[in-house]
Protein backbone atom coordinates (compact mmCIF):
# COMPACT_ATOMS: atom_id res chain seq x y z
CA UNK A 1 0.00 0.00 0.00
CA UNK A 2 1.56 3.61 -0.42
CA UNK A 3 2.35 5.67 2.21
CA UNK A 4 -0.46 8.62 0.71
CA UNK A 5 -4.16 7.88 2.22
CA UNK A 6 -6.28 5.03 0.65
CA UNK A 7 -7.70 5.95 -2.70
CA UNK A 8 -10.56 4.67 -4.50
CA UNK A 9 -10.20 2.98 -7.77
CA UNK A 10 -12.24 5.20 -9.50
CA UNK A 11 -9.18 8.15 -8.90
CA UNK A 12 -6.42 6.11 -10.67
CA UNK A 13 -6.45 7.75 -14.40
CA UNK A 14 -4.11 5.06 -15.91
CA UNK A 15 -5.52 3.31 -19.16
CA UNK A 16 -2.68 0.39 -19.46
CA UNK A 17 -5.04 -2.62 -19.27
CA UNK A 18 -5.10 -4.97 -15.63
CA UNK A 19 -2.69 -7.42 -17.35
CA UNK A 20 -0.67 -8.03 -20.33
CA UNK A 21 1.30 -10.59 -21.21
CA UNK A 22 3.62 -11.46 -23.94
CA UNK A 23 5.03 -14.70 -24.45
CA UNK A 24 4.74 -15.94 -21.15
CA UNK A 25 6.24 -19.31 -20.27
CA UNK A 26 6.64 -21.20 -17.60
CA UNK A 27 8.45 -24.82 -17.40
CA UNK A 28 8.66 -26.90 -14.16
CA UNK A 29 11.57 -29.55 -15.65
CA UNK A 30 10.69 -31.32 -18.74
CA UNK A 31 6.88 -30.25 -18.46
CA UNK A 32 5.62 -27.21 -19.96
CA UNK A 33 2.64 -25.63 -18.12
CA UNK A 34 2.19 -21.91 -19.79
CA UNK A 35 3.54 -21.92 -23.34
CA UNK A 36 3.63 -18.58 -24.49
CA UNK A 37 0.45 -16.66 -23.18
CA UNK A 38 -0.33 -13.57 -24.52
CA UNK A 39 -3.01 -11.93 -22.85
CA UNK A 40 -4.56 -8.89 -22.71
CA UNK A 41 -7.06 -8.04 -19.11
CA UNK A 42 -8.87 -4.65 -19.76
CA UNK A 43 -9.46 -2.54 -16.86
CA UNK A 44 -12.84 -2.42 -14.91
CA UNK A 45 -14.49 -5.46 -16.26
CA UNK A 46 -14.87 -8.92 -14.84
CA UNK A 47 -12.48 -11.14 -16.51
CA UNK A 48 -13.16 -15.08 -16.45
CA UNK A 49 -9.82 -17.54 -17.49
CA UNK A 50 -11.40 -20.58 -17.91
CA UNK A 51 -10.00 -24.14 -18.27
CA UNK A 52 -9.92 -27.85 -17.36
CA UNK A 53 -8.00 -28.90 -14.30
CA UNK A 54 -4.74 -28.72 -15.21
CA UNK A 55 -4.96 -26.16 -17.56
CA UNK A 56 -2.42 -23.70 -15.90
CA UNK A 57 -4.95 -21.24 -14.29
CA UNK A 58 -3.23 -21.13 -11.16
CA UNK A 59 0.13 -21.47 -12.36
CA UNK A 60 -0.53 -18.31 -14.30
CA UNK A 61 -2.07 -16.83 -11.49
CA UNK A 62 1.22 -17.68 -9.57
CA UNK A 63 3.34 -16.13 -11.98
CA UNK A 64 1.88 -13.06 -12.34
CA UNK A 65 1.80 -12.37 -8.85
CA UNK A 66 5.48 -13.29 -8.38
CA UNK A 67 5.34 -16.59 -6.38
CA UNK A 68 6.70 -18.53 -8.85
CA UNK A 69 9.15 -17.23 -11.29
CA UNK A 70 8.58 -17.36 -15.55
CA UNK A 71 10.99 -19.10 -17.40
CA UNK A 72 10.33 -17.06 -20.71
CA UNK A 73 8.19 -13.61 -21.73
CA UNK A 74 7.06 -10.62 -20.49
CA UNK A 75 4.13 -9.43 -17.79
CA UNK A 76 2.65 -6.33 -16.80
CA UNK A 77 0.31 -5.66 -14.01
CA UNK A 78 -1.61 -2.35 -14.09
CA UNK A 79 1.01 -1.36 -16.20
CA UNK A 80 3.88 -2.45 -14.09
CA UNK A 81 6.52 -4.68 -15.44
CA UNK A 82 6.74 -7.78 -13.38
CA UNK A 83 9.42 -8.81 -12.07
CA UNK A 84 11.01 -5.39 -12.43
CA UNK A 85 8.41 -3.11 -10.73
CA UNK A 86 6.69 -5.90 -8.68
CA UNK A 87 6.20 -4.12 -5.14
CA UNK A 88 4.70 -0.87 -7.26
CA UNK A 89 2.40 -3.57 -9.10
CA UNK A 90 1.26 -5.11 -6.13
CA UNK A 91 0.31 -2.13 -3.83
CA UNK A 92 -3.04 -2.17 -5.63
CA UNK A 93 -3.75 -5.90 -6.00
CA UNK A 94 -5.55 -8.38 -4.15
CA UNK A 95 -5.09 -12.11 -4.74
CA UNK A 96 -6.73 -15.39 -3.54
CA UNK A 97 -4.39 -17.80 -4.78
CA UNK A 98 -6.02 -21.39 -4.93
CA UNK A 99 -7.85 -21.55 -1.70
CA UNK A 100 -7.54 -18.82 1.19
CA UNK A 101 -5.64 -20.10 4.05
CA UNK A 102 -5.07 -18.15 7.43
CA UNK A 103 -3.58 -19.00 11.03
CA UNK A 104 -6.49 -21.13 11.97
CA UNK A 105 -5.45 -20.44 15.73
CA UNK A 106 -5.79 -16.34 15.29
CA UNK A 107 -8.89 -14.32 14.63
CA UNK A 108 -10.53 -13.37 11.28
CA UNK A 109 -9.49 -9.67 12.47
CA UNK A 110 -5.95 -10.63 13.91
CA UNK A 111 -5.13 -12.14 10.29
CA UNK A 112 -6.53 -9.40 8.73
CA UNK A 113 -4.28 -7.38 11.13
CA UNK A 114 -1.04 -9.52 9.78
CA UNK A 115 -1.85 -8.12 6.38
CA UNK A 116 -2.37 -4.96 7.12
CA UNK A 117 0.61 -4.60 9.16
CA UNK A 118 2.69 -5.76 5.74
CA UNK A 119 0.81 -3.59 3.52
CA UNK A 120 1.53 -0.24 5.69
CA UNK A 121 0.49 1.89 8.83
CA UNK A 122 -2.27 3.84 7.02
CA UNK A 123 -4.04 -0.19 6.15
CA UNK A 124 -5.38 -0.89 9.32
CA UNK A 125 -8.24 1.62 9.16
CA UNK A 126 -9.34 -0.84 6.19
CA UNK A 127 -10.08 -3.75 8.35
CA UNK A 128 -13.23 -2.86 9.75
CA UNK A 129 -15.04 -1.76 6.13
CA UNK A 130 -13.71 -4.66 4.67
CA UNK A 131 -14.98 -6.72 7.35
CA UNK A 132 -18.31 -5.39 6.64
CA UNK A 133 -18.04 -5.15 3.43
CA UNK A 134 -18.36 -9.24 3.33
CA UNK A 135 -20.17 -9.77 6.31
CA UNK A 136 -17.98 -11.03 8.77
CA UNK A 137 -17.69 -7.80 11.76
CA UNK A 138 -20.00 -10.26 13.71
CA UNK A 139 -17.20 -12.77 13.40
CA UNK A 140 -14.04 -10.63 13.46
CA UNK A 141 -13.30 -12.09 17.15
CA UNK A 142 -13.92 -15.65 16.63
CA UNK A 143 -10.81 -17.89 15.65
CA UNK A 144 -10.53 -18.76 11.54
CA UNK A 145 -10.67 -22.43 12.56
CA UNK A 146 -14.22 -22.19 13.34
CA UNK A 147 -14.89 -20.61 10.08
CA UNK A 148 -16.70 -22.44 7.58
CA UNK A 149 -15.30 -22.47 3.96
CA UNK A 150 -17.88 -19.73 2.95
CA UNK A 151 -16.51 -17.59 5.39
CA UNK A 152 -12.97 -17.98 4.65
CA UNK A 153 -13.80 -17.20 1.22
CA UNK A 154 -15.48 -13.74 2.60
CA UNK A 155 -12.31 -13.20 4.84
CA UNK A 156 -9.95 -13.66 1.97
CA UNK A 157 -11.60 -11.35 -0.01
CA UNK A 158 -11.58 -9.02 2.72
CA UNK A 159 -8.30 -9.09 3.10
CA UNK A 160 -7.85 -8.48 -0.94
CA UNK A 161 -9.74 -5.54 0.35
CA UNK A 162 -6.75 -4.39 2.47
CA UNK A 163 -5.14 -3.31 -0.81
CA UNK A 164 -8.15 -1.18 -1.68
CA UNK A 165 -7.45 -3.09 -5.56
CA UNK A 166 -8.04 -1.70 -8.56
CA UNK A 167 -7.36 -5.76 -9.55
CA UNK A 168 -8.70 -8.45 -7.92
CA UNK A 169 -7.02 -12.07 -8.81
CA UNK A 170 -9.37 -15.10 -7.50
CA UNK A 171 -8.33 -18.47 -8.45
CA UNK A 172 -11.51 -20.47 -8.60
CA UNK A 173 -13.40 -18.34 -6.00
CA UNK A 174 -17.09 -20.30 -5.23
CA UNK A 175 -14.73 -23.49 -4.64
CA UNK A 176 -16.68 -24.99 -1.34
CA UNK A 177 -19.88 -22.41 -1.33
CA UNK A 178 -23.08 -23.25 -1.44
CA UNK A 179 -25.42 -21.84 -3.97
CA UNK A 180 -26.86 -18.84 -2.31
CA UNK A 181 -22.96 -18.30 -1.31
CA UNK A 182 -22.39 -18.43 -4.84
CA UNK A 183 -25.09 -16.07 -5.62
CA UNK A 184 -23.90 -13.32 -2.90
CA UNK A 185 -20.42 -13.46 -4.02
CA UNK A 186 -21.28 -13.31 -7.82
CA UNK A 187 -22.87 -9.99 -6.51
CA UNK A 188 -20.31 -8.77 -5.09
CA UNK A 189 -17.88 -9.07 -8.19
CA UNK A 190 -20.58 -7.52 -10.19
CA UNK A 191 -20.56 -4.23 -7.65
CA UNK A 192 -16.93 -4.51 -7.25
CA UNK A 193 -16.53 -3.98 -11.01
CA UNK A 194 -19.64 -2.01 -12.03
CA UNK A 195 -19.85 0.47 -8.84
CA UNK A 196 -16.24 0.48 -7.79
CA UNK A 197 -14.73 0.13 -11.24
CA UNK A 198 -12.28 -2.47 -10.22
CA UNK A 199 -10.70 -5.09 -12.23
CA UNK A 200 -12.00 -8.81 -11.39
CA UNK A 201 -10.06 -11.60 -12.73
CA UNK A 202 -11.71 -15.36 -11.98
CA UNK A 203 -10.22 -18.44 -12.34
CA UNK A 204 -12.52 -21.16 -12.92
CA UNK A 205 -13.50 -24.20 -14.53
CA UNK A 206 -16.91 -23.55 -14.18
CA UNK A 207 -18.21 -22.28 -17.22
CA UNK A 208 -21.76 -21.39 -15.86
CA UNK A 209 -20.15 -19.28 -13.44
CA UNK A 210 -17.46 -17.53 -15.84
CA UNK A 211 -20.69 -16.85 -18.11
CA UNK A 212 -22.90 -15.60 -15.13
CA UNK A 213 -20.28 -13.30 -13.65
CA UNK A 214 -17.65 -12.06 -16.48
CA UNK A 215 -17.77 -9.62 -19.07
CA UNK A 216 -14.76 -11.18 -21.33
CA UNK A 217 -12.79 -14.28 -21.26
CA UNK A 218 -9.83 -16.38 -21.77
CA UNK A 219 -9.87 -19.98 -22.46
CA UNK A 220 -6.97 -21.82 -21.88
CA UNK A 221 -6.05 -25.72 -22.04
CA UNK A 222 -2.84 -27.54 -21.96
CA UNK A 223 -0.94 -24.10 -20.96
CA UNK A 224 -1.79 -22.15 -23.86
CA UNK A 225 -4.96 -19.27 -24.49
CA UNK A 226 -6.92 -20.97 -26.88
CA UNK A 227 -9.29 -17.83 -27.52
CA UNK A 228 -10.42 -14.87 -25.46
CA UNK A 229 -12.75 -11.81 -25.95
CA UNK A 230 -16.08 -11.07 -24.53
CA UNK A 231 -18.35 -13.52 -23.57
CA UNK A 232 -21.28 -12.79 -25.61
CA UNK A 233 -18.30 -13.32 -28.82
CA UNK A 234 -16.82 -16.70 -27.45
CA UNK A 235 -20.06 -18.52 -27.30
CA UNK A 236 -21.13 -17.29 -30.50
CA UNK A 237 -17.76 -18.82 -32.01
CA UNK A 238 -16.97 -15.21 -32.67
CA UNK A 239 -19.71 -14.52 -35.18
CA UNK A 240 -22.40 -12.23 -34.76
CA UNK A 241 -24.97 -14.92 -35.51
CA UNK A 242 -28.81 -14.44 -34.03
CA UNK A 243 -30.96 -17.18 -34.23
CA UNK A 244 -33.96 -17.80 -33.21
CA UNK A 245 -36.10 -21.40 -32.21
CA UNK A 246 -39.81 -21.03 -33.90
CA UNK A 247 -42.48 -23.06 -32.44
CA UNK A 248 -45.24 -23.25 -35.95
CA UNK A 249 -47.52 -25.71 -36.35
CA UNK A 250 -46.60 -26.49 -40.19
CA UNK A 251 -42.98 -27.39 -39.82
CA UNK A 252 -43.00 -27.99 -43.45
CA UNK A 253 -44.47 -24.76 -45.23
CA UNK A 254 -42.51 -22.66 -42.63
CA UNK A 255 -39.26 -24.19 -43.61
CA UNK A 256 -39.83 -23.95 -47.51
CA UNK A 257 -41.13 -20.24 -46.45
CA UNK A 258 -37.83 -19.16 -44.70
CA UNK A 259 -35.54 -20.67 -47.55
CA UNK A 260 -37.11 -18.61 -49.56
CA UNK A 261 -36.99 -15.61 -47.25
CA UNK A 262 -33.81 -13.07 -47.77
CA UNK A 263 -33.56 -12.47 -43.84
CA UNK A 264 -33.02 -15.82 -42.85
CA UNK A 265 -29.37 -17.55 -43.86
CA UNK A 266 -30.50 -21.25 -42.53
CA UNK A 267 -33.26 -23.11 -41.18
CA UNK A 268 -33.04 -26.92 -39.52
CA UNK A 269 -35.02 -28.74 -37.67
CA UNK A 270 -34.54 -29.43 -34.01
CA UNK A 271 -36.08 -30.89 -31.31
CA UNK A 272 -37.25 -27.64 -29.87
CA UNK A 273 -38.71 -26.64 -32.93
CA UNK A 274 -37.26 -24.48 -36.24
CA UNK A 275 -33.87 -23.59 -35.71
CA UNK A 276 -33.27 -20.15 -37.91
CA UNK A 277 -30.34 -17.99 -38.17
CA UNK A 278 -30.93 -14.85 -39.02
CA UNK A 279 -29.14 -12.77 -41.57
CA UNK A 280 -29.66 -9.67 -39.94
CA UNK A 281 -30.15 -8.78 -36.20
CA UNK A 282 -33.21 -9.75 -33.78
CA UNK A 283 -35.31 -6.98 -34.71
CA UNK A 284 -36.09 -8.74 -38.16
CA UNK A 285 -38.12 -11.51 -36.06
CA UNK A 286 -41.24 -9.47 -36.31
CA UNK A 287 -40.74 -9.03 -40.35
CA UNK A 288 -40.14 -13.05 -40.01
CA UNK A 289 -42.99 -13.31 -38.04
CA UNK A 290 -45.44 -11.48 -40.55
CA UNK A 291 -43.98 -13.35 -43.78
CA UNK A 292 -44.86 -16.86 -41.81
CA UNK A 293 -48.00 -15.48 -41.10
CA UNK A 294 -49.20 -14.28 -44.64
CA UNK A 295 -47.79 -17.75 -46.16
CA UNK A 296 -50.61 -19.72 -43.79
CA UNK A 297 -48.46 -20.43 -40.94
CA UNK A 298 -49.17 -20.94 -37.42
CA UNK A 299 -46.61 -19.38 -35.02
CA UNK A 300 -46.90 -20.00 -31.66
CA UNK A 301 -43.41 -19.22 -30.06
CA UNK A 302 -40.85 -17.48 -31.25
CA UNK A 303 -37.78 -17.27 -29.02
CA UNK A 304 -34.18 -16.21 -29.60
CA UNK A 305 -30.96 -18.30 -28.92
CA UNK A 306 -28.29 -17.98 -25.94
CA UNK A 307 -25.57 -18.85 -27.06
CA UNK A 308 -23.98 -21.21 -24.18
CA UNK A 309 -20.43 -20.73 -23.56
CA UNK A 310 -20.17 -24.47 -22.13
CA UNK A 311 -20.92 -25.54 -25.89
CA UNK A 312 -18.22 -23.58 -27.08
CA UNK A 313 -16.02 -24.58 -24.49
CA UNK A 314 -16.68 -28.24 -24.89
CA UNK A 315 -16.86 -27.23 -28.65
CA UNK A 316 -13.29 -26.32 -28.51
CA UNK A 317 -11.56 -28.63 -26.05
CA UNK A 318 -13.14 -31.39 -27.97
CA UNK A 319 -11.44 -30.21 -31.22
CA UNK A 320 -8.14 -30.25 -29.27
CA UNK A 321 -8.73 -33.91 -27.81
CA UNK A 322 -8.85 -34.97 -31.52
CA UNK A 323 -5.98 -32.98 -32.33
CA UNK A 324 -4.14 -33.77 -29.34
CA UNK A 325 -2.02 -30.43 -29.87
CA UNK A 326 -3.62 -27.74 -29.18
CA UNK A 327 -3.51 -24.71 -31.56
CA UNK A 328 -4.86 -21.26 -31.47
CA UNK A 329 -8.80 -21.54 -32.13
CA UNK A 330 -9.96 -18.37 -34.30
CA UNK A 331 -13.01 -16.80 -32.68
CA UNK B 1 11.15 0.03 5.00
CA UNK B 2 10.50 2.51 7.45
CA UNK B 3 10.53 2.50 11.26
CA UNK B 4 6.75 2.28 11.77
CA UNK B 5 6.67 -0.33 8.85
CA UNK B 6 9.48 -2.21 10.81
CA UNK B 7 7.76 -2.22 14.30
CA UNK B 8 4.47 -2.97 12.43
CA UNK B 9 5.83 -6.14 11.04
CA UNK B 10 7.08 -7.01 14.56
CA UNK B 11 4.27 -6.48 16.18
CA UNK B 12 2.26 -8.92 13.80
CA UNK B 13 5.09 -11.80 13.85
CA UNK B 14 5.08 -11.55 17.48
CA UNK B 15 1.09 -12.06 17.15
CA UNK B 16 1.84 -15.25 15.71
CA UNK B 17 3.86 -16.58 17.78
CA UNK B 18 2.35 -15.47 21.22
CA UNK B 19 -1.05 -16.48 20.23
CA UNK B 20 0.32 -19.97 18.98
CA UNK B 21 -0.41 -21.57 22.25
CA UNK B 22 0.99 -25.36 21.58
CA UNK B 23 4.33 -23.55 21.12
CA UNK B 24 3.82 -21.02 23.85
CA UNK B 25 2.71 -23.60 26.43
CA UNK B 26 5.64 -26.20 25.64
CA UNK B 27 7.97 -23.51 25.67
CA UNK B 28 6.77 -22.17 29.48
CA UNK B 29 6.81 -26.13 31.01
CA UNK B 30 10.49 -26.57 29.39
CA UNK B 31 11.74 -23.30 30.69
CA UNK B 32 9.61 -23.23 34.03
CA UNK B 33 9.27 -27.08 35.10
CA UNK B 34 12.40 -28.53 35.10
CA UNK B 35 13.47 -25.31 37.81
CA UNK B 36 10.40 -26.01 40.05
CA UNK B 37 11.47 -29.96 39.91
CA UNK B 38 15.00 -28.39 40.80
CA UNK B 39 14.30 -26.36 43.79
CA UNK B 40 11.13 -28.67 44.88
CA UNK B 41 13.16 -31.46 45.28
CA UNK B 42 16.50 -30.06 46.88
CA UNK B 43 14.48 -28.40 49.47
CA UNK B 44 12.56 -31.32 50.36
CA UNK B 45 15.84 -33.45 50.94
CA UNK B 46 17.10 -30.39 52.52
CA UNK B 47 14.23 -30.27 55.13
CA UNK B 48 14.27 -33.95 55.36
CA UNK B 49 17.98 -34.32 55.97
CA UNK B 50 19.78 -31.64 57.36
CA UNK B 51 22.96 -32.77 56.14
CA UNK B 52 21.75 -31.83 52.49
CA UNK B 53 22.71 -28.74 51.29
CA UNK B 54 20.32 -25.98 51.43
CA UNK B 55 18.17 -25.79 47.68
CA UNK B 56 19.26 -22.25 47.43
CA UNK B 57 22.35 -20.75 47.16
CA UNK B 58 25.09 -19.30 44.73
CA UNK B 59 25.23 -23.40 43.87
CA UNK B 60 21.85 -24.13 42.72
CA UNK B 61 22.11 -20.65 40.90
CA UNK B 62 25.02 -22.28 39.20
CA UNK B 63 23.06 -25.29 38.27
CA UNK B 64 19.91 -23.24 37.16
CA UNK B 65 21.85 -21.23 35.01
CA UNK B 66 23.37 -24.05 33.26
CA UNK B 67 20.44 -26.05 33.18
CA UNK B 68 18.91 -23.06 31.62
CA UNK B 69 21.44 -21.03 29.35
CA UNK B 70 23.63 -24.27 28.76
CA UNK B 71 22.38 -27.82 28.62
CA UNK B 72 18.95 -28.56 27.36
CA UNK B 73 15.65 -27.00 28.66
CA UNK B 74 16.97 -22.97 27.54
CA UNK B 75 18.02 -24.24 24.22
CA UNK B 76 15.37 -25.97 23.66
CA UNK B 77 12.48 -23.49 24.19
CA UNK B 78 15.03 -21.39 21.84
CA UNK B 79 14.49 -23.69 19.22
CA UNK B 80 10.90 -23.96 19.80
CA UNK B 81 10.29 -20.22 19.08
CA UNK B 82 12.69 -19.98 16.46
CA UNK B 83 11.38 -22.90 14.18
CA UNK B 84 7.83 -21.50 14.80
CA UNK B 85 9.02 -17.94 13.85
CA UNK B 86 10.60 -19.43 10.22
CA UNK B 87 7.55 -21.73 9.62
CA UNK B 88 4.73 -20.73 10.76
CA UNK B 89 3.73 -18.48 7.71
CA UNK B 90 4.41 -21.33 5.13
CA UNK B 91 3.01 -24.25 7.22
CA UNK B 92 -0.32 -22.39 7.10
CA UNK B 93 0.10 -21.54 3.72
CA UNK B 94 -0.11 -17.81 4.98
CA UNK B 95 3.76 -17.28 3.02
CA UNK B 96 1.68 -16.26 -0.29
CA UNK B 97 -0.24 -14.48 1.24
CA UNK B 98 2.47 -12.23 2.23
CA UNK B 99 4.39 -12.42 -0.59
CA UNK B 100 1.32 -10.67 -2.67
CA UNK B 101 1.38 -7.67 -0.96
CA UNK B 102 4.04 -6.78 -2.94
CA UNK B 103 6.85 -6.56 0.63
CA UNK B 104 10.06 -7.60 0.12
CA UNK B 105 10.60 -11.45 1.01
CA UNK B 106 13.79 -10.02 2.94
CA UNK B 107 12.24 -7.94 4.88
CA UNK B 108 9.71 -10.95 5.55
CA UNK B 109 12.11 -12.98 6.87
CA UNK B 110 14.04 -10.35 9.38
CA UNK B 111 11.17 -9.88 10.93
CA UNK B 112 10.88 -13.11 12.21
CA UNK B 113 14.17 -12.88 13.78
CA UNK B 114 13.32 -9.94 16.48
CA UNK B 115 9.70 -11.38 17.35
CA UNK B 116 11.47 -14.67 18.16
CA UNK B 117 14.23 -13.25 20.03
CA UNK B 118 11.08 -11.42 22.20
CA UNK B 119 9.38 -14.32 23.01
CA UNK B 120 12.02 -16.43 23.83
CA UNK B 121 13.67 -14.11 26.08
CA UNK B 122 10.50 -13.00 27.77
CA UNK B 123 10.28 -16.58 28.93
CA UNK B 124 14.04 -17.29 29.67
CA UNK B 125 13.57 -14.04 31.85
CA UNK B 126 10.94 -15.18 33.65
CA UNK B 127 12.73 -18.46 34.46
CA UNK B 128 15.99 -16.66 35.43
CA UNK B 129 13.64 -14.23 37.64
CA UNK B 130 12.53 -17.86 38.95
CA UNK B 131 16.23 -19.17 39.55
CA UNK B 132 16.86 -16.14 41.48
CA UNK B 133 13.88 -16.41 43.74
CA UNK B 134 15.08 -20.13 44.26
CA UNK B 135 18.69 -19.21 45.08
CA UNK B 136 17.46 -16.46 47.35
CA UNK B 137 14.61 -18.06 49.02
CA UNK B 138 16.31 -21.49 49.73
CA UNK B 139 19.92 -20.39 50.51
CA UNK B 140 19.58 -20.62 53.94
CA UNK B 141 22.90 -19.55 55.51
CA UNK B 142 24.96 -20.60 51.88
CA UNK B 143 26.35 -17.59 49.90
CA UNK B 144 23.87 -16.09 47.85
CA UNK B 145 25.45 -14.24 44.31
CA UNK B 146 26.30 -11.32 43.96
CA UNK B 147 24.72 -8.63 41.58
CA UNK B 148 27.31 -8.18 38.54
CA UNK B 149 27.11 -12.59 38.41
CA UNK B 150 23.60 -12.10 38.50
CA UNK B 151 23.99 -9.75 34.91
CA UNK B 152 26.59 -11.80 33.98
CA UNK B 153 24.29 -14.95 34.27
CA UNK B 154 21.02 -13.15 32.69
CA UNK B 155 23.79 -11.93 30.19
CA UNK B 156 24.88 -15.46 29.29
CA UNK B 157 21.45 -17.11 29.19
CA UNK B 158 19.80 -14.41 26.79
CA UNK B 159 23.02 -15.01 24.91
CA UNK B 160 22.99 -18.79 24.37
CA UNK B 161 19.58 -18.89 24.14
CA UNK B 162 19.21 -16.00 22.05
CA UNK B 163 21.98 -17.35 19.87
CA UNK B 164 20.19 -20.81 19.21
CA UNK B 165 16.87 -18.68 18.54
CA UNK B 166 18.01 -17.41 15.70
CA UNK B 167 20.46 -20.06 14.03
CA UNK B 168 16.30 -22.10 14.26
CA UNK B 169 14.83 -19.15 12.54
CA UNK B 170 17.35 -19.40 9.87
CA UNK B 171 17.51 -23.07 10.10
CA UNK B 172 13.96 -23.57 10.04
CA UNK B 173 13.19 -20.82 7.06
CA UNK B 174 16.04 -22.82 4.95
CA UNK B 175 14.29 -26.40 5.40
CA UNK B 176 10.62 -25.35 5.29
CA UNK B 177 9.62 -28.36 7.90
CA UNK B 178 8.73 -27.65 11.30
CA UNK B 179 9.11 -31.15 12.48
CA UNK B 180 12.14 -31.44 10.69
CA UNK B 181 14.15 -28.44 11.54
CA UNK B 182 12.46 -29.11 15.42
CA UNK B 183 14.36 -32.76 15.45
CA UNK B 184 17.35 -31.75 13.37
CA UNK B 185 18.32 -29.21 15.66
CA UNK B 186 17.42 -31.01 19.17
CA UNK B 187 19.29 -34.11 17.81
CA UNK B 188 21.93 -31.62 17.04
CA UNK B 189 22.16 -30.14 20.23
CA UNK B 190 21.73 -33.05 22.51
CA UNK B 191 23.12 -35.70 20.84
CA UNK B 192 25.94 -34.39 18.32
CA UNK B 193 27.38 -31.81 19.59
CA UNK B 194 28.11 -33.29 23.23
CA UNK B 195 29.80 -36.35 20.93
CA UNK B 196 31.50 -34.12 18.93
CA UNK B 197 32.83 -32.30 21.82
CA UNK B 198 34.60 -35.74 23.46
CA UNK B 199 36.37 -36.08 20.66
CA UNK B 200 39.36 -35.34 21.87
CA UNK B 201 41.16 -36.68 18.60
CA UNK B 202 39.13 -33.62 16.23
CA UNK B 203 41.32 -30.79 18.61
CA UNK B 204 40.74 -27.21 17.51
CA UNK B 205 37.85 -28.37 15.09
CA UNK B 206 35.57 -28.65 18.00
CA UNK B 207 36.07 -25.06 18.22
CA UNK B 208 33.21 -25.05 15.87
CA UNK B 209 30.80 -26.25 17.85
CA UNK B 210 28.00 -24.01 18.76
CA UNK B 211 27.72 -24.77 22.39
CA UNK B 212 31.29 -24.84 22.89
CA UNK B 213 31.52 -21.41 21.80
CA UNK B 214 28.81 -20.01 23.91
CA UNK B 215 29.94 -21.66 26.77
CA UNK B 216 33.39 -19.94 27.11
CA UNK B 217 30.75 -16.55 27.77
CA UNK B 218 29.18 -18.51 30.86
CA UNK B 219 29.81 -17.55 34.56
CA UNK B 220 32.80 -19.67 35.79
CA UNK B 221 30.72 -21.52 37.82
CA UNK B 222 28.13 -22.89 35.01
CA UNK B 223 31.22 -24.53 33.36
CA UNK B 224 30.08 -28.02 31.95
CA UNK B 225 31.25 -30.64 34.14
CA UNK B 226 31.12 -33.68 32.11
CA UNK B 227 34.72 -32.77 31.16
CA UNK B 228 33.33 -32.35 27.27
CA UNK B 229 34.31 -28.66 27.43
CA UNK B 230 36.15 -27.10 24.64
CA UNK B 231 39.37 -24.47 25.24
CA UNK B 232 38.92 -21.46 23.39
CA UNK B 233 40.07 -18.16 22.92
CA UNK B 234 37.56 -15.21 23.56
CA UNK B 235 38.14 -13.90 20.13
CA UNK B 236 37.80 -17.65 18.38
CA UNK B 237 34.26 -17.85 20.29
CA UNK B 238 33.34 -14.75 18.96
CA UNK B 239 33.93 -15.67 15.75
CA UNK B 240 32.79 -18.85 15.71
CA UNK B 241 29.28 -17.81 17.18
CA UNK B 242 28.75 -15.15 14.94
CA UNK B 243 29.74 -17.42 11.99
CA UNK B 244 27.13 -19.74 12.70
CA UNK B 245 24.64 -16.31 13.00
CA UNK B 246 25.89 -15.33 9.48
CA UNK B 247 25.38 -18.67 7.43
CA UNK B 248 22.20 -19.63 8.97
CA UNK B 249 20.86 -15.54 9.11
CA UNK B 250 21.92 -16.04 4.80
CA UNK B 251 20.82 -19.43 4.42
CA UNK B 252 17.07 -18.38 5.62
CA UNK B 253 17.19 -15.56 4.27
CA UNK B 254 18.07 -16.93 0.54
CA UNK B 255 15.78 -19.63 0.39
CA UNK B 256 12.88 -16.95 1.80
CA UNK B 257 13.71 -14.81 -1.37
CA UNK B 258 14.03 -17.24 -3.44
CA UNK B 259 11.91 -20.48 -2.88
CA UNK B 260 8.19 -20.82 -4.67
CA UNK B 261 5.55 -19.18 -2.00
Amino acid sequence: MPAEAPHTAAHTADDAPAIETSGLTKRFGERTALDGIDLKVPRGCAFGFLGPNGAGKTTIIRTLLGLTRASAGSMHLLGHPVPAERAQALQRVGAIVEEPRFHPFLTGRENLRLVAAVRGPEVRALIDPALARVGLSDRAEDRVKSYSMGMRQRLGVARCLLADPLLLILDEPTNGLDPGGIQEFREMIRAMVEQEGRTVFISSHLLDEVEKTCDAAAIVDRGKIITQGAIADLAAGGEVRHELILGVDDARLARSTLEQSELVLETVASEEGLRVVLSGGLETAAELNAALVRAGVGVMRIEPVRHSLEQRFLQITARLDASAAPEEVKV
Amino acid sequence: MNATLATQMFGADFLKLRKKRSTLIWALVLAIVPLVIFFAVNAVEHASNSSHEAAGGISAFHDGVRLLGGLFFGPLVAILIGVEAGTTDSSDGVFRDLVVTGRSRLALFATRVPAALALCWSIIIAAYALILIGTFVFASNLPTPSGSLIIEGLGFVLLATGVLCTVAVGFASLIDSKPGAIIALIAWQVIASPLISSISSLGSGRNFVLTQAIAHFGPAGTKDARGTEVVMSGGTALIVVLAWLAVFLALGAWRTRTMDA
